[in-house]
């Protein structure tokens, strides 16, 4: 268990010059990303809107010794608020979609924080890994089985070459939940019989169609709404709970698949091609059935959450478990979006990288075969969805924001096509 | 359509059928005849009454009565061709009934035991008429759509009750030996506390009715009722209710809670259903402008979640559409599990050896055997409290609101169904489709 290191500002400056000096002395020992002489964490962000500055400022403040040093988006606009907050000099600033590369050759980077749309995700991070960057990533990691494919063989890569990957779940970072897990993978309420999570709330942010604007540039910084880029809300969101339920079966995925879905409510064109709500039953190995809905309608009720039910009790995952062994968490509390940080850069540090690649594609895929199933209405087992769909969403390497990309029409069952489908057998 | 000038009001029938009403008394226990009227000749109304027939050879058919007058022959017509049953089926044509109000005509006449099969909008009005005129009843599931009918067969129920009069209902999984072993087995603890289940009914799909030329508006409604959720109470309520009965069996008693999230594309983009739909429109309006109002308004999917007292909750999965079929039940106890059929997995395994039966026959044996015996079964309630289950969980999926069994049976005022008044005056009735943010009513 990762302790929160409460830094006031003395320490977290004495502790820079320390580590500093120390480096020094270790000098080639540290791990193999590290900026020549010195353990400063030099970052690149890669992805500057709200979710990327979120990220960066959660970076920074996470340990000493973190610099964000250069950044990258699509559109130059979003990139200006942190260029100015950190001061970033112009020729450290990249702008267009083949940005990250440029950022990901500058050698004295040594962390990259990916935040643009996760259909970006499996890509820009094969070439983090490949120009040795350690990786903070948020969630989902990807938005089709071909994504998810080279998120694992980049993870794989990752853990050869002593990389950190840490991914934007917090919850796997947030002291109450890490607490409650421990207890339930010892145990604690018996055998895993049943679970239910759910993301179910209002409408997000919209950036409507400007006069002029391009298919792709238009698609882009409205991204959440067509599932090439944000791979449909129960991708985008809902992939927090489910992970959750994964971490609660041990990180065994489940076997089959069965989801409903549509977009009822909310259908005015600018919501591109997404459903508004889902409803999946995940079945993990021994037939243990779980419910997963998730809904973006305005004005509906919420709930974010994640129940896990054993033959000896329940837990709320997040501090609470009633049953026979009855608990309940009452230690510190930190900020879940900061530890992740925290945790990483520990790690980077230690010498003993942090790699949750293979976890988080894990229960990208989930939500993905959640939302395949729901727009087909077909069961099909992890099996088949991994060897034998042939579903390949991922934006190619020329694409330019110019381009031409019609919206694809919101699935309905019988019309929508799943790749690989005809061959089930 | 053509309303029907005759009544058993002014016949000899109906003045016995007055003093017997009056007198309180339908068939009661013992040997004897039991004459038995048909409200409903479609399909499931043909084969209830089949069942019932066979249930007891001294079943006698002596009524029918559908809202069209053509059902009704056609079902005389066939039925009196077939041998085993002919000599039993004794309808005159002074006990033929049609239109809005053919139930209040059937329940005046000296039928003892009506069988009901009509779509489900009407049921309360029509079990109340029955028990008012004392006679045992047969109803097919769901027994209404919206919460106003699901209190009036509550009512209805209980006024049985204290006339002794008999209510079964067709969920016949109640009636199969398979499960009645099983859940005994399952509320002694077989399977240990209950803390979760699951239950389907994904189907491929349902006809979509055209009119027929002599047909009104409100009667192409009736007869194409399955697409409007105030004559279905949509395909959650319809179908799956005998999925969600069987876990309310489980649990005895129904969910304390709902949430649920749906729709219905597919409906809406259906070819072959939007050509009826246009047709339809055109033999009403004139034109295909206004057709989508032509194009039903139930979903085709809803995922939900019950809620039951104990803090189990559950999945209930249900819609139409191409793609995978599912049916059946689950239920998850800390001790095991079961299918809710013939078998029990865990600590207490088990597995239903005995004797099968079709529950759709043994609903009716049990029925007029309990009749006979002076001791009436009476599901009333129970379905009633099924039905409102799945009416729960529809208006969780069209509100986007959690809905509570408080709220449903205290406050909900949700009436879908048309007056009597105005349904014999003939007025088509067209709610919007749900939106899954509707208003609570």
């Amino acid at each position: 268990m990762v302790k929160r290191r409460n830094w006031t500002r003395r320490e977290l400056l004495r502790s820079s010059a320390a580590a500093a000096g120390t480096l020094v002395l270790s000098g080639a020992a540290g791990p193999l990303a590290f900026a020549q002489g010195s353990d400063e964490i030099r970052v690149g962000v890669v992805g500057c809107g709200g979710r990327g500055s979120g990220a960066a400022h959660n970076c920074v403040a996470s340990s000493p010794g973190v610099k964000i040093v250069a950044l990258a988006d699509a559109f130059e606009d979003r990139l200006k608020r942190l260029k100015d907050q950190f001061k970033v000099p112009d020729d450290r600033c990249f702008v267009g979609l083949d940005a990250y590369k440029k950022l990901m050759a500058l050698d004295d980077i040594n962390l990259v924080i990916l935040a643009t749309p996760p259909g970006f995700r499996p890509k820009q991070l094969a070439e983090a890994i490949k120009q040795g960057k350690n990786v903070f990533m948020e969630k989902p990691v990807a938005v089709c089985p071909a994504g998810i494919k080279m998120v694992i063989e980049a993870s794989k890569l990752a853990s050869q070459k002593g990389l950190g990957i840490v991914a934007g779940t917090q919850r796997r970072h947030q002291h109450e939940y890490v607490e409650t897990m421990k207890r339930v993978l010892d145990g604690a309420i018996g055998e895993i019989v049943s679970a239910q999570c759910y993301w179910n709330m209002g409408g997000l942010w919209v950036n409507e169609r400007k006069p002029g604007q391009g298919d792709v540039d238009w698609q882009i910084r409205n991204w959440l709404y067509f599932t090439w880029l944000s791979g449909d809300h129960i991708t985008e969101q809902h992939v927090h709970n489910i992970d959750v339920v994964n971490w609660a079966f041990g990180d065994v995925l489940p076997e089959t698949i069965h989801g409903i879905g549509g977009r009822q409510y909310r259908t005015d064109p600018k919501y591109g091609n997404i459903f508004d709500h889902f409803g999946v039953e995940f079945t993990y190995p021994g037939d243990v059935r779980t419910i997963s809905t998730c809904r973006q309608i305005e004005g509906t009720a919420g709930n974010v959450s994640e129940r896990v039910v054993g033959t000896k009790g329940v837990t709320n995952c997040a501090g609470v478990i009633q049953g026979e062994n009855a608990w309940r968490y009452r230690g510190p509390r930190s900020d879940p979006y900061v530890q992740e940080h925290t945790d990483l850069i520990k790690s980077i540090r230690e010498g003993k990288p942090l790699n949750e690649g293979e976890r988080i594609a894990g229960s990208t895929l989930c939500a993905i075969m959640g939302r395949e199933s729901a727009y087909s209405r077909q069961q099909f087992k992890r099996s088949w969805f991994m060897n034998r769909c042939t579903l390949d969403l991922l934006p190619p390497d020329d694409l330019k924001l110019s381009d031409a990309k019609p919206v694809p029409p919101v699935a309905i069952p019988g019309q929508y096509e799943l790749p690989g489908m005809g061959q089930r057998g | 359509m053509s309303s029907q000038a005759n009544s058993v009001s002014g016949t000899k029938a109906g003045v016995a059928a007055a003093a017997a009403a009056m007198a309180g008394m339908a068939h009661a226990q013992g040997s004897g005849k039991i004459k038995v009227g048909l409200l409903g000749c479609g399909g499931r109304g043909n084969g209830a009454l089949r069942h019932c027939l066979q249930a007891d050879p001294d079943v006698e058919v002596i009524a029918l009565a559908d809202l069209f007058e053509d059902k009704v022959r056609r079902t005389r017509d066939r039925i009196m061709r077939e041998e085993k049953f002919q000599d039993r089926i004794k309808v005159d044509d002074d006990h033929m009934f049609w239109g809005y109000d053919c139930h209040e005509k059937l329940a005046r006449c000296e039928a003892d035991l009506l069988c009901m099969a009509t779509a489900p909008a009407f049921r309360g009005r029509q079990m109340m008429a029955a028990i008012k005129a004392g006679k045992h009843i047969f109803t097919e599931k769901p027994v209404a759509t919206d919460v106003a009918g699901c209190r009036e067969v509550i009512a209805a129920s209980k006024l049985a009750e204290s006339k002794g009069l008999a209510i079964v209902c067709g969920t016949q999984r109640r009636h199969e030996f398979s499960r009645l072993e099983l859940m005994k087995r399952i509320h002694d603890g077989a399977i240990g506390d209950l803390v979760g289940g699951q239950c389907y009914w994904y189907g491929g799909g349902i006809w979509f009715r055209g009119a027929e030329p002599q047909m009104s508006e409100l009667d192409w409604q009736c007869h194409n009722w399955y697409h409007f959720t105030w004559l279905s109470g949509d395909q959650i309520c319809e179908q799956h209710i005998h999925n969600i009965d069987v876990l309310n069996w489980c649990f005895q008693g129904p969910p304390a809670k709902f949430m649920a999230v749906g729709g219905r594309q597919w409906r809406s983009s259906n070819e072959d259903q939007v050509r009826t739909a246009k047709a339809v429109c055109r033999k009403y309006t004139g034109s295909e402008e206004n057709w989508e109002k032509f194009n039903g308004d139930i979903w085709d999917h809803i995922y939900a979640e019950f809620e039951y007292p104990n803090g189990a909750r559950c999945l209930s999965f249900s819609g139409h559409s191409p793609g995978k079929g599912r049916n059946g039940e689950k239920i998850v106890g800390t001790k095991g599990t079961s299918d809710c059929n013939h078998n029990i997995n865990g600590e207490n395994a088990w597995r239903y050896e005995g004797k099968n039966v079709n529950g759709q026959q043994q609903e009716h044996i049990d029925l007029i055997k309990s009749i006979r015996a002076g001791k009436p079964l009476n599901e009333g309630v129970r379905i009633a409290e099924s039905t409102l289950t799945a009416i729960g969980a529809r208006i969780a999926a069209f509100t986007g609101q959690v809905i509570t069994w408080d709220w449903l049976m205290k406050e909900s005022k949700q009436s879908l169904v048309p007056s009597q008044a105005d349904l014999m005056a003939g007025k088509p009735l067209y709610h919007p489709i749900a939106t899954g943010r509707d208003p609570m009513v």
